[in-house]
């Protein structure tokens, strides 16, 4: 009877939706019986709501503080206004790069070339002062790294073990001590690094030999991921060049220009080439993959500054990182802090110096733009980019590189700085490197794309980083196909918590990448998850009749 | 703030520390449950679970004042040394919200395989989702599905179980320094597997499979023979090589089912050779004496222990009656007691007796694990090439009764016996075997001819055959007694199973022979009174008492330790 009786409600309410009023079922009897009430079981929004428009309104006020960037409303087509803040640009002085020059002109800068151009005259400055000096040069500049932690890169040095000098001053010997390159751009949507190793690699040179004097250090590593055969063959023969021109090798720096313990202080350079794993990215994977092991990050402290490389001292930067090193020394650490940004918070650390950004994704010129740190994305894609491609709307932009999460079609305004973190609910800078959505693209694939590649990346030594990023691809994946329920979005969320958020839960970040990633980009575009997902019905018991009249 | 021994408080109960020790070890030592996975004292310290982590407090070094530390992150207790004032919270709903977290993950891609799995009932993952899981799966995705492989001569690997957290692999590469195991693919396809036609054949390989804390590697000796709650278990000692590895047997009905390694750090440390885990096979071997014989017409005819017995003394007698001397070889694979007592029934028939230790096997060379490591390095796991668990003990033994240099070894025995010219003082012989294999060699057997001949001994071999009297006696599962190894350490170990039917251990067999000398010989008379029963700790205090070089029976004899009990998983209220 009870059956009959809801089909009879259900083609009632047929009827009913149809007149345009909403669906009941009809009450018959007076006993208890089963009614479906339509509950959509979800969390309340996290309570990033509120909290992104609090903090939009701070972004918003602080574009202001910028004047270039106000001046720079951008129109499609006008002629550029964007200036770099040293009037020219730094990193890609050799390289021609939109909006500065056209890269046709690009080739690859030989040793000669760089030296006419005013090349290893940094290193050359570097030689006439004393390590510890040029340590503390770096530490003034503020010189943050540019792999993606944007750690201070002078202040990474001064945790190497602290020399014993003897009573004339001379320093004991370091032994082994190494320097890592970290050249393993795997990040998705990065592509700085490459363009360095590609037409300028004596820049990223002169930058090791920097660091290697600063830090007496005697043998570098460039560990350059497998798929970079191109850029690996570059550097080999920059390399080559700069051993025959006594940059490296047997004589010492700059042909036994520098004097360590001993006699001259030279420097031996070599090029690995990773097998091809992001994970060979993280610092410490890097070591090991260097070891000729399988490249699974290593548990800390012990911090490879105090045990790294073959369990001796050990010094890890980004390519980008060190190809500043030469200007900073040049031109001192005043100068470069004259560009990019201070932090707007107070104490905060500030965002000097210029950056390589690579602009992919909707946009009209996709490319890598040196730009200071600080410009607004809006800028970026504007004027350097020329606009969203086709005239659409910005919808969103993957901070820089997917680990870092994504802003919201209400960030388009966030200062490309260290600080974005902070202001945007991103979890950082990272590369800089945005990729841009326009309104039509499917966030719900994005969550999906991005959470196959962690699943695949994943190097499965954490129980959490190794099971939750298959479970969350699985959901996702269902999700994107109609098959998923509101209360799946919700466990969505819960295992990219449970992954990464709650600090400590892995070894390394690569599980809080996947968290911020995915789990941003479920709260900043709820409502199109919700639309793809059905909701959860859960049935109730109620009573009607002489009850629920009284 | 710090007091004279630093101390940390676990779950509200402060516990002492030595320094070095991480928060794990303070934590398993004072018996406080934090779930581990990848944690073995054994092996180097990875922290890849994730489920031992903890909140941790410290005090600011400059106030006192405790604070989170490392910025409030959780913390794994296996990596982080623990330091004075510590506050550690297993329990804090930070901590069990990852606990439950990585239980989950670690259940959704394991099959449902419980029913069937030989872990089972001694599954790390059981205890814990029992204890920190949830109850229900909200996985409704496919799992991830792997195969099963044939990993060595002993291991089998079932991938789908394996839970990675690559104490195996560690093991390999850290212990045996083999490193056959590795770890191959990525995230949640990850498997353990060995490179390509290396398979995993060293002789420390059984421990890999003690090590898993899931049903992945498996024994294929135990594959499918018992469901390890019906089995029971008794602490024992290696009972064919010198080195005295503490061992559990694990048995049930009567019958031994496997051989694991029982921890001792200042012995076997946690590991057993395969040699000692698969060598229990003899005790069910079908060769098992399983009656007294006596020798008719030539050739052994079944007898019955009273015969036997009385044969047996009276050609021991007859032997120094006609002015010839008796001997006994005491196998090195008996206990101490026994020896004592084996000893004892010689002398009883001729104060002279002669007094031996049998053959003492030595197959290739001493090897200490891992390679390179110094024999006294804590981790250090040493195999010794002596083949006979007991051959120090059972010197000191015959030497306290015969005096220092009054026992012979092997080759002085058979000399003794007259090898070779059959012509010797010795008349008759008391024999003693117990060796996992066959022994008999052709010098024994020459110079046995013409004596009279009493074999005890748990397999048939040609010197049984050829003895007067041959007596069924019990293996090292089937009786108790000490071990002393080859550092000089006199282990205990207890019996696990009745003897094999029909068979006595060396001991009892040695009291009944007491009994019926002291009897005058006849057994009709012997009828009234009964032998003493075999008991190993009453004969090591008797022994100590009687002697005073026996002394150490009293004082030194390492027993093992108790069993650490099961805690009541529920909560107990006071009433
Ligand atoms: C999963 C993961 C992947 C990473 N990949 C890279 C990478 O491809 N390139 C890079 O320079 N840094 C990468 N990093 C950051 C490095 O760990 C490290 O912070 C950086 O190399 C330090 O150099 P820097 O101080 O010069 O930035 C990665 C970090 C993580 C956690
Ligand atoms: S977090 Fe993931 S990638 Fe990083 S060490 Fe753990 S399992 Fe490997
Ligand atoms: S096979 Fe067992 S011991 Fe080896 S990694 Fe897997 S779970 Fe751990
Ligand atoms: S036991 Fe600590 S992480 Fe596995």
């Amino acid at each position: 009877m009870n059956k009959s009786a809801s089909q009879l409600g259900s083609r009632k309410a047929g009827k009913e939706s149809s007149r345009g009023t909403p669906a009941r079922d009809a009450p018959i009897g007076n006993g208890p019986r089963l009614a479906r009430v339509r509950i959509s079981v979800s969390r309340p929004r996290l309570s990033h709501g509120t909290l992104e428009t609090r903090k939009k309104h701070r972004g918003a006020r602080r574009v202001r503080l910028i004047p270039d960037a106000r001046k720079a409303r951008p129109t499609l087509g006008t002629a550029m206004s964007y200036t770099l803040k040293a009037g020219q640009p730094i990193l890609t002085k050799r390289i021609p790069c939109w909006p500065f020059a056209d890269p046709k002109g690009r080739h690859v800068v030989s040793y000669d070339e760089y030296v006419r151009s005013g090349g290893y005259e940094g290193l050359r400055k570097a030689l006439s002062m004393k390590p510890d000096s040029v340590t503390e040069e770096v530490k003034k500049s503020v010189l943050r790294g540019r792999g993606g932690a944007g750690f201070p890169t002078g202040l990474k040095w001064t945790f190497l073990p602290k020399l014993t000098t003897d009573e004339s001053g001379v320093e004991a010997d370091p032994g082994a001590r190494y320097l890592a390159i970290n050249a393993d751009e795997s990040e998705p949507g990065t592509f700085k690094d490459r363009l360095l190793m590609d037409f300028d690699p004596h820049l990223v040179l002169e930058g090791i030999a920097i660091c290697c004097y600063a830090c007496r250090i005697r043998t570098a590593f460039i560990f350059i991921r497998g798929e970079y055969h191109h850029q690996a063959h570059v550097l080999e023969t920059a390399i080559k060049e700069a051993y025959e021109n006594g940059i490296f090798g047997g004589k010492g720096l700059l042909g036994g220009t520098a004097t360590g313990r001993g006699g001259p202080f030279a420097v031996e350079c070599h090029v690995h080439r990773g097998a091809g794993a992001y994970i060979c990215g993280e610092e410490t994977a890097l070591l090991e993959a260097l070891e000729g092991k399988r490249g699974w990050p290593r548990i800390k402290p012990p911090f490879p500054a105090i045990k790294g490389l073959f369990g001796r001292p050990t010094i890890i930067n980004n390519v980008e990182t060190v190809a500043h090193l030469p200007s900073i020394v040049e031109h001192g650490s005043e100068w470069f802090t004259r560009q990019g940004v201070a932090s707007t918070f107070p104490n905060g650390m500030a965002s000097y110096g210029t950056k390589l950004m690579g602009v992919s994704g909707h946009v009209n010129r996709p490319g890598c733009y040196e730009c200071d740190l600080g410009i607004p994305l809006r800028t970026l894609v504007e004027e350097h980019c020329q606009g969203m491609r086709g005239g659409k709307k910005f919808k969103g932009a993957i901070a820089g590189g997917i680990s870092m999460g994504i802003l919201g079609p209400d960030q388009y305004e966030a200062e490309m700085d260290f600080d974005i973190g902070r202001k945007h609910n991103v979890l950082g800078l990272g590369t800089a490197c945005p990729t841009v959505f326009d309104q039509d693209t499917d966030m719900v694939a994005v969550a999906r794309n991005i959470a196959r590649f962690f699943k695949h990346e994943s190097c499965g030594q954490c129980t959490p980083c190794r099971e939750g990023s298959g479970w969350l691809y699985q959901l996702l994946g269902r999700i994107e196909e109609g098959h998923g329920r509101t209360k799946d979005l919700d466990l969505t969320l819960e295992i990219a918590t449970s992954m990464g958020s709650m600090p400590g839960t892995t070894i390394c970040g690569l599980a809080d990448g996947n968290n911020w990633a995915v789990r941003t980009i479920i709260n900043k575009y709820r409502a199109e998850f919700e639309a793809r997902v059905r909701p959860t019905f859960v049935p109730i018991r109620m009573t009607v009749g002489a009850m629920a009249k009284g | 703030m710090s007091s004279p021994t630093p101390t940390i408080t676990i779950n509200g109960v402060r516990r002492p520390f030595s320094p070095g020790q991480t928060i794990l070890q303070v934590a398993n030592a004072a018996g406080v449950e934090v779930p581990q996975y990848c944690y073995h004292d054994g092996l180097s310290v990875v922290a890849s679970c994730r489920i031992c982590l903890c909140e941790v407090w410290s005090p600011n070094p400059r106030t006192g004042a405790l604070e989170p530390f490392m910025g409030g992150k959780l913390v794994p207790s296996c990596q982080q040394t623990a330091s004075d004032g510590m506050v550690v919270h297993t329990d804090s709903p930070k901590a069990v919200a990852n606990q439950k977290a990585v239980m989950e993950y670690l259940l959704i891609n394991h099959p449902l395989d419980c029913p069937v799995c030989d872990q089972s009932g001694e599954c790390f993952l059981q205890d814990y989702s029992y204890q920190y899981g949830r109850g229900v799966s909200r996985f409704q995705e496919e799992k991830v599905k792997q195969p099963k492989k044939d990993l060595g001569n002993h291991v089998l690997l079932y991938s789908d179980r394996c839970i990675m957290c690559t104490r195996c692999v560690r093991f390999t590469r850290e212990v045996t320094g083999t490193g056959e195991l590795m770890v191959m693919g990525r995230g949640n396809k990850e498997e353990i597997d060995v490179f390509p036609g290396i398979p995993i054949n060293n002789e420390l390989s059984g421990n890999v499979i003690d090590l898993c804390p899931v049903g992945a590697l498996l024994d294929k000796d135990f594959l499918f023979q018992q469901r390890v709650w019906y089995l029971k278990e008794t602490p024992s000692i290696d009972p064919i090589t010198a080195s005295g590895d503490n061992i559990w047997i694990h048995h049930n009905e009567g019958k031994i089912h496997r051989v694991k390694p029982r921890e001792n750090p200042r012995v076997n440390k946690w590991w057993i050779t395969d040699e000692v885990r698969y060598g229990w096979k003899f005790v069910h071997s079908a060769d098992r004496l399983g009656a007294p014989a006596r020798k008719q017409y030539g050739y052994p005819a079944q007898s019955d222990f009273p015969r036997a017995y009385e044969i047996a003394v009276a050609g021991l007698r007859r032997a120094v009656e006609d002015g010839g001397r008796v001997a006994l070889l005491a196998s090195p694979m008996i206990a101490c007691e026994e020896a004592y007592l084996l000893a004892q029934v010689v002398r009883e028939i001729d104060r002279e007796a002669v007094l031996a230790v049998g053959p003492v096997p030595v197959k290739g060379s001493d090897r200490v694990y891992p390679p390179g490591a110094s024999e006294d390095d804590p981790r250090a796991f040493k195999v010794h090439a002596e083949k006979a668990p007991n051959a120090r003990g059972v010197r000191r033994v015959l030497e306290a009764l015969a005096g220092p240099g009054q026992v012979l070894d092997f080759e002085a025995f058979l000399r003794a016996m007259g090898k070779g010219t059959g012509s010797s003082g010795v008349r008759a012989a008391l024999v003693t075997g117990n060796y996992p294999s066959a022994w008999t060699t052709p010098e024994l057997l020459g110079c046995l001819g013409g004596k009279f001949i009493v074999a005890i001994d748990t397999l048939a071999g040609p010197h049984v055959d050829a003895a007067d009297i041959s007596l069924p006696a019990a293996t090292f599962a089937e009786k108790s007694g000490t071990f002393e190894n080859a550092r000089g350490m006199i282990q205990s170990f207890e019996r696990a199973l009745t003897a094999f039917e029909g068979a006595r251990p060396e001991g009892q067999i040695a009291f009944d022979l007491l009994h019926l000398i002291a009897c005058g010989g006849e057994y009709e008379r012997a009828g009234a009174t009964r032998p003493e029963v075999y008991d190993a700790a009453d004969i090591r205090s008797r022994m100590a008492a009687e002697h005073e070089t026996l002394g150490v029976f009293a004082s030194a004899v390492g027993h093992p330790a108790p069993r650490p009990q099961a805690r009541p998983d529920m909560r107990l209220v006071e009433i």
